[in-house]
């Protein structure tokens, strides 16, 4: 173990490095397209058995980005419910810089339903709703 | 598990002395093909002995200005350290503990 002060030792890391909350929350999601899709609120990591010993136990990965009230519950404490979250699976990810770019369309994410459900049936039935604006 | 679980909690080392708290968890795309990426395995965790709040970008080595709120934030986190995953022996309601062996790496990236 090395004393503070002294010259830490530096880990040799055999890929790209990304600190969660450095590069990867509160980050815009983007579409295939660049088009913003939600924020990356929290990630949803591979299980780590609580309470038991982690020895030989494969290192977590990240399963998906999640979406929902976590902003709130990071400010004032607790853990938002998991079903209030909307996940996108890691595999969707092309590239992660200013923002996560997906490898997929807004509409195929399921974070995005709420928004096409008003497209669809409340927006498209106003007049001139089904077009731009001229 | 969602990384807030992890993010804030105490670390302690064998011995159950207090070692500080989650600031960050570092991840390393260093897995197999998971889609256009490397799956993002955990590779450790960055403990701060002072405080459990983000380091806002001033883990980077050349991360140097503005300079008041550079050094502020260091001073902050100063004795920040990185805890390697395969360093930790467990992980329970009271937190995350150090295996014995376990060693303090640098936590700074470029």
């Amino acid at each position: 173990m090395t004393d503070e002060g002294e010259r830490l030792p530096r880990p040799e890391y055999r890929g790209r490095v990304l600190d969660a909350a450095l590069h990867l929350l509160d980050r815009q999601v983007q579409d295939v397209h660049g088009e913003p899709v939600q924020t990356a609120d929290d990630l949803e990591i591979g299980d780590v058995p609580v309470g038991e010993s982690l020895e030989g136990a494969e290192r977590p990965r990240i399963l998906a980005i999640l979406n929902g009230t976590a902003l709130s519950t990071r400010v004032v404490g607790g853990r938002p419910p998991s079903s209030t979250l909307e996940r996108i699976p890691w595999r969707h990810v092309a590239d992660v810089g200013t923002a996560i770019r997906l490898t997929i369309e807004a509409d195929d994410v399921d974070a995005t339903w709420r928004e096409r459900w008003v497209r669809d049936h409340i927006i498209r039935r106003i007049p001139g709703g089904r077009h731009d604006p001229e | 598990m969602i990384l807030s679980d992890l993010l804030g909690v105490p670390v302690t080392d064998p011995a159950g002395a207090p070692l500080g708290r989650v600031a960050d968890a570092r991840f390393v795309l260093d897995g197999p093909l998971d889609g256009q990426l490397a799956a993002a395995r955990l590779f450790g965790l960055l403990v701060s002995p002072h405080t459990g709040s983000s380091f806002l970008g001033y883990e980077r080595r050349t991360m140097r200005a503005p300079y008041p709120i550079a050094v502020v934030l260091r001073w902050r986190h100063r004795g920040i350290f990185l805890l390697r995953w395969e360093d930790v022996e467990r992980v329970d309601r009271d937190g995350v503990h150090a295996r014995p062996g376990w060693t303090r790496y640098d936590a700074t990236i470029d």
